[in-house]
């Protein structure tokens, strides 16, 4: 059937069939991205904490502009060959565009990737550090340290790997008896593995034990622990035999046949013993809803859902027991007093007594009534044997652990505690944020400072940053030091080039960002004029500060001269003084939401734009032949989505990366 | 609309040009953020350099919307789909600044205009 329209124009409006469909599209695109960038509007306005001004590199966005707006002109170009009838000359501007989209994506890719790298932290006194974190790896001895890159880590981790194993190999030597049962508590099979490194921002815990919620534990966590565990040739188990109950009959009896606790007692002592002998510890049903768990437990989430049906089962028996038992007393309750209003009542209808009854033996000593409510077990706890240091990240703790706390507490629940007496495993290590620092932002200090009417300078200069307690605050002293004197030139300059207004007010001064935010610019810059003997002031000082071409994705600290120079001094955060840390993600703060929504969908429908126009160039060759002007109408539809897509980008990049 | 192969010939020139105003533009935006002397209004960024980066912004995607998806000679239809969208689009945004006429945050219709006055709000919290 031949479509109407597809060349020759509509009667009612003119336009081919699918210009009418491109617009529509279009027009609802207006909205979609008018709604995003109303989003961002707001979200600045309102925005309760210092919003990130021209945080991005310029250069890449930059290029990307000019690749976006040479693709437009190219694919206009495509079209133009093509009503031109143009074959050759059509493939070659359509190759372009899409080899142009093709380079957008790739440096769109290299931007993400430095965010991705990129650490934050928020330290506890508002002060902003930017910088690459460290990595650390464990070491066979159980220490802990940290390197500025990953290859570092990873090859430290590899030596002392193998001269562990050479040590412990000497060892089985020399004591030629022992040699297959003993190894230093290392099979001659598992020897010593040098772990991955990973980064220094995590917090290091070394347990003695580990309670686990059994309704709350979460399962990816868990088998971290274990995988974790079992790389350092640990083990996590119960350390008694545990029995856990979720129905009244093996709890307490029956109703008409009540179990004292010593008869309970004993038929537990009667069941460890079977359970001893029986080769299959895994079956550790007992009775209907009830578990035994004997000592020497390997830890499983399994496990834990088992024993959490169990309290589960248990709960509900109890709701149900309490239930009944409430009944029963408003029912005696109303007999007694029959003409009192219930109000009156409720003081005699309660239910403790009746439940925590535990037994009642008479004089023959039988017993006559036992518990109607089974104690429920919440909580698994396991050996952590031999305690080994595990990585647990951030995000996965409740409140950030002190040394003195002896014991961390994740969001499921659960307790990771240390132990106690002096062998024993000591809990927190020291996990400090390790990074190479390339900014610092003290404009939330300010801004903190202003609204509680303190001086802002004072502020700054009473922070943890530049205190004592930072064993590496003389380095930060010295360039801030540094920062304030270049600071007061800059505030001299303005005045001398633009002068005072009628009151006396310089009309121009610095920044807040200038003021408070050490940029990596900045770190370079003393750096520099620190190896040259230059100080604010002298002659040449500021030749020296990198131009905003420099550094293409940022602060690029695999660079020869910085590294050389020591620009990005490294910092410690204790575990404790950390409020926040993040990556440059969207959890950081609404700027990098916004920004990561906005890019990331406009990234979208450039590779969908691609896409489509990669069809028009590579299977399209048959309809050229059949009829050029339909394909014509088909690729200005597409250019249209292309031109679009090249206009939303024309405001992205100022709104971005220039505001 | 420029239909014939003559006329397309002659609009490539045109084309060229645009593309090449385009490029100008993006020079001169970041020439104005970032040339110290070339900053307008107070020192670093201000009210004014957002005004001016959104109007060189505005212009150009004028141009490209003119020029490159042909809307300086369009059928009716095209532009009333157009001018729907943006006024749907700027709706939106006035939804949005609906949730800045909150009387209980920004003050009631008596004392306040119960719209966002970031100021008074700094002053309050």
């Amino acid at each position: 059937m031949e479509i109407p329209h597809t060349v020759t124009p509509r009667k009612d409006n003119g336009l081919f069939n699918a210009k009418v469909g491109i617009w529509l599209f279009l027009a609802s695109e207006v909205m979609l991205f008018g709604g995003l960038f109303s989003a961002y509007v707001f979200m600045r306005i309102y925005a309760d904490y210092p919003w990130p001004e021209r945080a991005l590199p310029i250069v890449p966005g930059l290029i990307n502009t000019f690749v976006l707006i040479g693709s437009s002109v190219t694919v206009v170009f495509a079209w133009a060959s093509l009503k031109m009838r143009q074959w050759r000359r059509f493939q070659i501007f359509m190759a372009i565009t899409i080899a142009c989209a093709g380079i957008f994506m790739v440096l769109k890719a290299i931007e993400y990737k430095a965010k991705w790298d990129h650490q934050a932290v928020r330290v506890d006194d508002f002060t902003i550090v930017e910088g690459h974190v460290h990595y650390a790896t464990i070491l066979s001895n159980g220490k802990v340290e940290h390197f500025h890159t990953k290859k570092e880590a990873q090859e430290a981790g590899e030596k002392d790997a193998e001269t562990a194993n050479k040590v412990a190999e000497e060892k089985v030597t020399t004591a030629p008896k022992k040699k297959d049962e003993e190894f230093d508590g290392l099979g001659k099979a598992d020897l010593w593995k040098a772990g991955k490194p990973f980064k220094a921002n995590v917090v290091l815990f070394k347990p003695e034990t580990i309670d686990f919620s059994v309704v709350r534990a979460h399962e990816s966590w868990v088998n971290a622990m274990l995988e974790q565990a079992e790389k350092r040739k640990s083990r996590l188990v119960t350390a008694r035999d545990l029995f856990i109950y979720g129905d009244i009959e093996d709890y307490s009896g029956t109703e008409s046949e009540p179990m004292s606790s010593k008869a309970r007692a004993e038929q537990e002592a009667q069941l460890v013993k079977k359970f001893a002998m029986a080769d299959e510890k895994k079956d550790r049903k007992f009775g209907q809803n009830s578990l035994f768990i004997p000592a020497g437990t390997l830890l499983s989430y399994t496990l834990l859902e088992e024993a959490g049906k169990v309290f589960v089962a248990g709960r509900a028996h109890n709701a149900a027991t309490r239930t009944t038992i409430l009944k029963e007393n408003w029912k005696k309750v109303k007999e007694k007093w029959p003409g009192d209003k219930y109000w009156e009542q409720a003081s005699e209808a309660r239910i403790d007594a009746a439940t925590q009854l535990d037994e009642q033996v008479d004089e023959a000593g039988n017993c006559s009534a036992g518990s109607k409510v089974v104690s429920l077990v919440s909580t698994l706890s396991f050996k952590m044997d031999p305690p080994q240091p595990l990585i647990i990240k951030r995000s996965w703790i409740k409140r950030p652990v002190k040394e003195q706390d002896g014991k961390a507490e994740l969001r499921d629940d659960t307790s990771l505690n240390a132990g106690e007496g002096e062998d024993a495993a000591p809990g927190l290590l020291e996990s400090p944020l390790a990074l190479s620092v390339d900014a610092i932002d003290f404009r939330w200090v300010a801004q903190k400072a202003e609204e509680a009417g303190n001086d802002p300078m004072e502020m700054i200069e009473q922070s943890w940053i530049f205190s004592k307690a930072n064993k590496n605050g003389s380095t930060y002293r010295k360039i801030w030091k540094v920062h304030k004197k270049r600071i007061g030139q800059l505030e001299q300059s303005l005045i001398d080039k633009y002068g005072k207004d009628e009151e006396g007010k310089p009309r121009r001064v610095a920044t807040e960002t200038d003021r408070y935010r050490v940029t990596w610019q900045d770190f370079v810059h003393y750096a520099r004029a620190e190896h040259d003997a230059l100080m604010p002031g002298d002659s040449g000082f500021d030749d020296l500060r990198p131009k905003f071409w420099n550094g293409f994705a940022g602060p690029n600290h695999k660079d020869e001269e910085i590294h050389k120079l020591h620009a990005f001094p490294e910092l410690e955060i204790p575990h404790h003084k950390v409020s926040l840390q993040s990556m440059f993600t969207p959890k950081w703060n609404t700027y990098y939401a916004i920004y990561f929504t906005l890019t990331g969908l406009h990234g979208l429908h450039v590779i969908g734009g691609a896409i489509v126009l990669s069809y028009y160039l590579f299977f399209s060759k048959g309809l050229y032949r059949r009829n050029p002007e339909w394909l014509a109408n088909r690729v200005e539809v597409g250019g249209l989505f292309w031109h679009f897509v090249d206009l939303v980008w024309i405001f992205l990049f100022p709104i971005l990366y220039l505001m | 609309m420029s239909d014939t192969p003559e006329e397309i010939k002659k609009a490539q020139k045109k084309y060229l040009l645009i593309g090449l105003i385009l490029f100008v533009f993006t020079v001169v935006t970041v020439a104005v953020a970032t040339v110290p002397w070339l900053d307008f209004g107070e020192h670093g960024f201000d009210a004014r350099d957002a005004t001016i980066g959104l109007v060189i912004a505005t212009i150009k995607a004028s141009l490209v919307g003119a020029i490159f998806m042909h809307l300086s000679h369009e059928k009716k239809t095209i532009y009333v789909l157009i001018v729907i969208g943006i006024l749907m689009g700027i709706s939106l945004m006035g939804l949005t600044g609906w949730a800045f006429q909150d009387p209980i945050e920004y003050g009631n219709s008596v004392e306040g205009d119960g719209f966002f006055n970031p100021e008074e709000t700094v002053k309050q919290h």
